[in-house]
């Protein structure tokens, strides 16, 4: 039994020993041509780039301007180089909203009060000696829970919009059928919700209805749907979509009704809003638990495909706003330098990654996941 | 080969009853599902109205073809094969459940054995051991990197109830057996190694097989974020998040409970040869 006992520790230790030196020695491998990726939540990307975890990230603002304000990193290309105007955040709306009761007429008006806080932001930010761009850039630090510094180095590389014109349109169509190069989604998906082609399926994805009815819509005296507030569904701290923070801000709209209230609708955050990601919201639409939400286009259309869930882009939130950051004095001066590194996502089918894999292709350099 | 199917005959012939219920209670929830599933896509035997859930609980049908569709070919996300993502899912437990045993068994003993290792150490086990592992999922990334982050998650969730269940055996051992060793004149260390240990033995198996169970279900969290070379956990989330495609997630869902059964298996086998071994059966 003693003897025993020794023998049964020491074949114990000997196989842990083995396991985690096997483990060591397999974790490490480079190829060539490869650019390594592994996914981690923007949040966290700063740390992972500071402890040297990662060599460089994709991310958008304010994660960007986190690291580069902190000295952590530097920006080697910011999204607007890869591709101009590239789409980003869009507003979404449930279908079965819009077909229920006043639907058309409240979408019309949430629109519209977007459009405005959209405008009023742009004006902000043109002057940034007026009140408003203090305004404005409070409310980010609230909404963010960032400094000024990081806010404001933030808003100067996104660009906010809300018009869906035909370059937005094709820029949804290359990011489609990038999906389907790489299997995200199929072509039996796409005409399994009815639609022909991937043109076809942006066509009408993309319903520029409501901005074209711009014009119509007038400010109500009274709240039109005192009882059912729309479900406000948008991304934690996602400085993207600061434009629904502005909307029901009372002080933008001279301190008595919020953007939203001028145009009669009682909005309310959707019970789980702010939420992670994009993924989590489009499962919230599918439960009903949203009616109009912000969002990054990309979870929009490949849960729209893939899960069937029913809804339909109303608006642009904004364009560009995401750059690619490398840990300072590691002497990254461009994409070739970042063969065999290591460069956190936020995840495969976010634009950050397709813009990277987009960049990369065209150094000949492919992305792989880290093994 | 013609007395191992002799054996298995004999199981068969003996333990049928129980293998119908086991088998039945999987038919039970195969069926029940299937009516769920056809009850949300309003198809047959129902009618109506198709629901906004319908293709987020696919048919038996269609998660079983996804997960043949994972082993024959690579995945639409990260491009890799099932058997990578199993691969460094494995890894990750086998080298979590390592080090928790290896750090568990000792520590539960000493705790439970000596009054003074355990007034020592129990604040900081119960301090820890009610905090869900997906909590330390930020920190264990950047403190810990990509390769040691997730193991620690998987480790928190084996460590704790192989650790509790080794101080609760050594704690349980009957004081009448300590007295009698004592009187045959057993030393501090014959009387740990003959009656302490063997005492605690079936403990300690017991704490395994539970926590190499918390340990799979740890394993989304644990490779949420930062999974390098894929995983079993990161499957299934990339799958429900990142593009939505729900079929392929029950499938991963599967490959864990399989898994986990496995593992647990193999765990149950060296505890039966343990036995065997060390006389006690």
């Amino acid at each position: 039994m003693d003897k025993k006992i020794i023998v049964a520790i020491a074949i114990v230790a000997v196989v842990v020993v083995g396991v985690l030196s096997a483990a060591l020695l397999l974790s490490r491998d480079s190829k060539e041509g490869i650019v390594k990726y592994v996914t981690v939540a923007p949040a966290d990307m700063k740390g992972a780039l500071s402890t040297g975890s990662v060599d460089a990230y994709i991310a958008w603002e304010p994660f960007v301007s986190d690291s580069v304000v902190s000295g952590v990193g530097t920006v080697l290309i910011w999204s607007d180089e890869i591709m101009p105007n590239h789409p980003c955040c869009v507003v979404v709306v449930r279908n079965d909203f819009t077909s229920g009761p006043d639907g058309q007429d409240l979408t019309k008006r949430f629109v519209k009060a977007h459009v405005e806080a959209t405008q009023w932001m742009l004006d902000a930010l043109a002057d940034d000696t007026s009140a408003n761009y203090t305004l404005l850039v409070n409310m980010a630090i609230q909404f963010t829970s960032r400094d000024a510094t990081v806010v404001e180095s933030a808003f100067g590389h996104i660009e906010f919009g809300y018009a869906m014109n035909a370059s937005f349109k094709s820029a949804l169509e290359q990011f489609t059928e990038m999906y389907i190069d790489t299997n995200m989604t199929t072509d039996e998906k796409l005409s399994e919700r009815g639609y022909s082609s991937v043109s076809d399926f942006v066509g009408e994805y993309v319903n520029t209805s409501y901005l074209d009815a711009l014009a119509s819509v007038t400010p109500s005296d009274t709240i039109l749907n005192p009882t059912s507030p729309i479900k406000l569904g948008y991304l934690r701290g996602d400085l993207h979509q600061m434009a629904q923070v502005v909307a029901q801000n009372k002080t933008v709209n001279g301190g008595v009704k919020s953007l939203f209230e001028k145009y009669g609708l009682n909005v309310k955050n959707a019970t789980g809003a702010p939420f992670a990601n994009g993924g989590a919201e489009m499962g919230a639409f599918a439960a009903g638990a949203v009616d109009i939400g912000y969002l990054g286009a990309p979870p929009a259309i490949l849960q729209h495909l893939n899960a069937g869930v029913g809804t339909t882009i109303v608006s642009q939130a904004n364009s560009e706003g995401s750059g690619l950051v490398v840990r300072a004095g590691e002497g990254i001066v461009s994409l070739k330098d970042l063969e065999n590194k290591t460069v956190a996502t936020p995840g495969e089918s976010s634009i950050q990654f397709l813009l990277l894999k987009i960049a990369l292709e065209e150094e000949g350099l492919k992305l792989e996941i880290k093994t | 080969m013609s007395q191992f199917t002799q054996a298995l005959w004999k199981f068969v012939r003996l333990n049928w009853p129980r293998i119908a219920l086991g088998c039945s209670s999987v038919v039970l929830f195969v069926t029940a599902w299937w009516l769920y599933s056809a009850w949300l896509h309003a198809e047959w035997p129902f009618s109506g109205r198709t629901s906004g859930a319908a293709e987020y609980v696919p048919y038996p049908r269609q998660v079983l073809e996804a997960l043949i569709d994972s082993f024959a070919g690579r995945d639409p996300v990260s491009h890799l094969y099932m058997t990578s993502h199993i691969y460094a899912s494995l890894k990750r437990i086998s080298v979590g459940f390592a080090l928790a045993f290896v750090l568990a068994v000792p520590a539960g003993l000493l705790m439970g054995r000596s009054r003074n290792a355990g007034a020592f150490g129990k604040p900081i086990v119960e301090l820890f051991r009610p905090i869900p592992p997906l909590a330390w999922v930020p920190i264990f990334l950047i403190a810990l990197k990509f390769f040691w982050g997730p193991i620690a998650i998987v480790f928190l969730g084996i460590f704790f109830p192989i650790l509790l269940n080794t101080i609760f055996g050594a704690k349980s051992v009957d004081p009448v057996l300590v007295d009698a060793a004592r009187t045959l004149g057993a030393r501090r260390r014959d009387l740990f190694l003959k009656v302490v240990l063997p005492f605690t033995t079936p403990y300690i198996m017991t704490g395994i097989k539970l926590g190499l169970g918390v340990g799979w279900m740890c394993i989304v969290a644990a490779e949420m974020l930062g999974a390098v070379g894929g995983g079993v956990g990161y499957y299934i989330y990339s799958m429900a998040y990142t593009v939505g495609l729900y079929d392929r997630m029950y499938a991963g869902m599967i490959v864990i409970g399989i898994l986990s059964v496995l593992t647990t298996g193999i765990a149950g086998l060296v505890e039966q040869r343990l036995y065997k071994w060390m006389g006690m059966k």
